[in-house]
């Protein structure tokens, strides 16, 4: 189900009368030029200038760099998080989407506006709420230092800020989709007698999978990229709350620079990665459905 | 009965969408629910499968009350307008679903799934995606599917909305066929009437959540009751004629009308009267018609569809027949007939725009409903144009598709008994609330009228209906008028009981409530709701429509002096309630009534020459 116009609807757009005039090409042109132009600028010299500078000392140092066992901590970390946040985020993006999709009921478009509340705000205060709910001056702060469990400056913090810096990107992904792809199919599996949960995975699931992928695929990047509100509840103890954002963070105060860039770029691989992954993907079953 | 349903309503956010309908679908039987859009048909369909909750009322399927029996249990099988195939499973997938789901092994569903194809002629097509076949092909999927299953009840939603005319009419036979083979009972839902004539064993029309007609297709083209009816089912003419004891007049001229029971014809009142285009007969000159005379008229407009010439007809404004409305335009100003010819008869009388032709009428129906048009009655003309720009009454003419004359009667300002109307009042009488009502009423009665509707000077459309009358001898007529007025308001319709005492009169009350009932049901096809009353009837009525907002009363009436010695206190102080008024004379009365007839006849024909 990609979108866009389908081949055949291209080529047969390209055959129309009217289509190649001096004019148009040379509008063509600049817009393509200056579109690329933009993209080089923007996108492709920073990356190349992160691979430029992990590689500055060779292959050697670039490698050194991923034994150090505060680097492999950080690696550990960020994907121990991740796997937490994606799955639970999944499925309550699910939910939330179910929800608002499906049901009409009061205050439903106040809903929908607080679901963007972790984008809209600075990723800095979604951290400092955790600090002042879970903090030792927190409101929870007594409770939890009686009962010896500390959130704050620990794992369990940093996975509760990443999980609601990324709750929106799979509800926010499904929404749209399920709003439009309506009910029908539902009301056919059950009147030919399917189950809740039947028609939730042979009938709603398959419709949704796209949108559900990129949104998985979004909220991961997010996870492991989150800088401001990890930053913010972790501590930056070395070796134990530091995540990967964080850890380049700190290689690069030390003017350890390759070092810095060395593990900045994994995670930019980890982007371009799960990118071309999506591609493939998509375009593995664009090819099978044709 | 394969399907039976008992009084049900649905409503949304208080507004009822389906409103107390009442069915019965035979086993095998082929029943379309033909409606325009928004009147609910939809609807009753989706709680017929289930997927909508009804608020009141039962639906049975088989016997079985499977009211709170949800969707997934009640083994029907449904066919939407966009198909709902699964798009990531093959056609044989989707057809099997059903089967998967029930755990049926896998020779036995391939067995299946063949002869349903084959059933709908795509065998062989297993293995194709939806997305790889025509819309038509995709929709024979939908239904192969839903039957998947083998359920007792095939529900289609406006299965061939989405398709071209050509395939329309080739699925169209293909699901007859696949009815007819399966001899399974189904119910389609539709807006479009051609479709109801070629699949249906029955239609009911169904408006403003009410289900109106059921019938055979032909009964309801040849017969409708309603004026809805009339109009949705093919195209009409809708004509004001006399109902008089020696049959049905428009003006001078009798016409030959289909005799219907419904119709009181011992009392000499207004009738509206179907004339279908093609009961229509042109000829050149009124010596030259061989059919009963009604005017003469200036051709506006021809249109060639192929084996029929459709016309429209300028009534001159010297003709007898007084048109309130077509099927194609609801203006009930506006005088122009629709005519629809074959080759034959364009052959023997070739017409061309602007030529005047002379107007006959083979045939005409006369709907059974009582209330005809609407005719605004005060003291001066100005207080009469008043009333007929009072928005309720617009509002109600408009959705009964008949027109509002004004009536200035000296004799209505003192409701002066001994001065009589100039002529008979003809169809209801509208006069605003104020203090003298009910002595206008009674004035009105008295001469001639039979039905008078009081408005206050602010109100809307009722939500509420309240129906009750005084004696038995009004029952009947009450019923009628009610019926008529509710097929094109969407209100609740409830009938008061209203008894003096308790005791063991109490017995006897919800006996003629039961009765009532039965009978709004039964002959004039108004599902209402009864509620029972102890004391005095006027007070009574009086606190039931002070409370709540748009009510509306419609009280039957057999003596004038009802009107005055038991009700009168209703109309003494205004309120923001709607009344109509419905006055039948009982037997006992109506021999002195009688000889007045023979003159009211006369007078008649008089006014209707005097309008030539």
């Amino acid at each position: 189900m990609a979108g866009g116009p389908s081949r055949e609807l291209l080529a047969e757009l390209a055959t129309r009368p009217g289509r190649d005039t001096l004019t148009s090409t040379l509008v063509k042109g600049a817009f393509i030029t200056v579109s690329l132009l933009f993209l080089a600028a923007m996108l492709f010299a920073p990356l190349i200038t992160v691979f430029a500078a992990a590689f500055e000392k060779g292959y050697e140092a670039y490698f050194e760099a991923f034994k150090d066992s505060d680097t492999l901590a950080a690696i550990r970390l960020t994907l121990t998080v991740a796997a937490i946040v994606v799955p639970l985020n999944t499925i309550f993006g699910i939910a939330a989407a179910w929800a608002l999709g499906k049901f009409e009921f009061r205050g439903k478009s106040m809903l929908i506006t607080l679901i963007d509340l972790p984008i809209a705000v600075s990723p800095v205060i979604s951290g400092l709420i955790y600090v002042l709910l879970f903090g030792t001056q927190g409101w929870f702060g007594l409770w939890l230092q009686e009962h010896d469990i500390s959130i704050i400056y620990a794992v369990p913090g940093i996975v509760l800020a990443t999980l609601f810096v990324t709750f929106p990107y799979v509800a926010r992904e499904l929404l749209p989709l399920m709003q439009q792809l309506g009910n029908d199919e539902e009301e056919a599996a059950i009147t030919m007698g399917a189950g809740g949960l039947m028609t939730f995975f042979h009938v709603t699931l398959p419709k949704i999978r796209w949108g559900l992928v990129y949104g998985v695929i979004l909220c991961n990047a997010r996870a492991m990229g989150e800088f401001g509100a990890v930053s913010v509840v972790s501590g930056h103890i070395r070796g134990l709350t530091t995540t990967m954002p964080l850890h380049v963070e700190i290689l690069y105060n030390e003017y350890n620079f390759v070092a810095a860039f060395a593990v900045a770029s994994l995670l930019t691989l980890l982007a371009v990665v799960t990118l071309v992954v999506k591609t493939l993907v998509e375009w593995r079953t664009g090819y099978r459905k044709r | 009965m394969s399907i039976r349903l008992d009084q049900v309503t649905k409503r949304y956010q208080g507004a009822p969408v389906v409103n107390d309908v009442s069915l019965e679908v035979a086993e095998g039987e082929f029943f379309v629910l033909l409606g325009p859009s928004g009147s609910g048909k939809s609807t009753l369909l989706r709680a017929i499968a289930g997927l909508t909750g009804v608020d009141h009322g039962r639906i049975h399927l088989h016997g079985q009350d499977v009211t709170h029996v949800s969707a997934r249990h009640r083994g029907v099988g449904l066919v939407f307008q966009n198909y709902a195939l699964f798009k990531h499973m093959t056609v044989g997938e989707n057809i099997e679903f059903a089967l998967r789901v029930r755990r049926v092994k896998a020779a036995e569903r391939l067995k299946r799934r063949r002869e349903l194809l084959r059933l709908v002629a795509l065998e062989g097509m297993d293995d194709r995606l939806p997305t790889q076949l025509s819309g038509g092909q995709q929709q024979r999927v939908a239904v192969a599917r839903a039957l998947a299953h083998k359920p007792q009840v095939l529900l289609l939603d406006e299965p061939f909305g989405a398709l071209d005319a050509k395939i329309r009419e080739e699925l169209r036979r293909t699901i007859r066929q696949v009815q007819r083979e399966l001899k399974i009972t189904t119910v389609l839902v539709t807006h479009d009437q051609e479709e109801a004539f070629a699949l249906a064993d029955r239609i009911g029309v169904m408006n403003l959540g009410r289900l109106l007609e059921t019938g055979r297709p032909d009964e309801l083209y040849a017969r409708p009751a309603t004026r809805f009816v009339a109009t949705f089912l093919g195209a009409a003419n809708l004509l004001l004629a006399q109902q008089t004891p020696h049959g049905i007049r428009f003006g001078t001229t009798p016409v030959r009308a289909q005799p219907v029971d419904k119709v009181d014809s011992t009392r000499e009142h207004e009738v509206v009267a179907v004339l279908r285009p093609e009961e229509v007969e042109l000829a050149p000159s009124r010596d030259a018609l061989q059919t009963n005379f009604i005017g003469n008229g200036i051709v506006e407009e021809i249109v060639f569809t192929g084996a029929l010439e459709r016309l429209r007809v300028r009534l001159a404004g010297s003709s007898e027949a007084q048109l309130v409305s077509t099927s194609a335009d609801n203006q009930a100003t506006n005088a122009v007939l629709e005519v629809t010819r074959t080759q034959h008869e364009q052959r023997a009388f070739p017409l061309s725009v602007q030529q005047g032709v002379a107007i006959g009428v083979r045939r005409i129906h006369v709907l059974p409903t009582p209330l005809s048009s609407y005719t605004a009655c005060a003291a001066t003309s100005e207080a009469a144009q008043r009333i007929v720009q009072h928005p309720f009454l617009t509002e109600l003419a408009a959705r009964m598709k008949t027109r509002i004359t004004t009536r200035v009667e000296e004799g209505l300002a003192q409701s002066d008994p001994n001065k009589t109307a100039a002529e008979r009042i003809s169809g209801v009488a509208v006069i605003p609330a104020q203090g003298q009502t009910a002595q206008q009423a009674a004035w009105l009665f008295a001469n001639g009228a039979g039905e008078v509707l009081i408005l206050p000077a602010h109100t809307g459309l009722p939500q509420r209906v309240l129906i009750h009358w005084a004696d038995d001898h009004a029952r009947r007529s009450t019923l009628a008028v009610a019926a008529s007025l509710l097929r094109n308001v969407p209100a609740e319709a409830i009938y008061l009981g209203i008894h003096p005492g308790a005791g063991d009169e109490r017995r006897i009350a919800v006996r003629s409530l039961l009765d009532a009932r039965t009978e709004a049901q039964a002959i004039h096809g108004l599902e209402m709701r009864t509620e029972l009353h102890f004391g005095e009837a006027a007070e009574e009525l009086r606190k039931q429509l002070s409370e709540g907002p748009e009510q509306m009363l419609i009280l039957g009436i057999s003596s004038i002096e009802q009107l005055q010695r038991d009700y009168a206190s209703l109309f003494a102080t205004p309120g923001n309630y709607s009344i109509m008024l419905v006055y039948r004379p009982s037997k006992e009365s109506e021999s002195t009534e009688r000889t007045d007839t023979t003159r009211d006849a006369a007078q008649v024909s008089e006014r209707a020459a005097a309008q030539l």
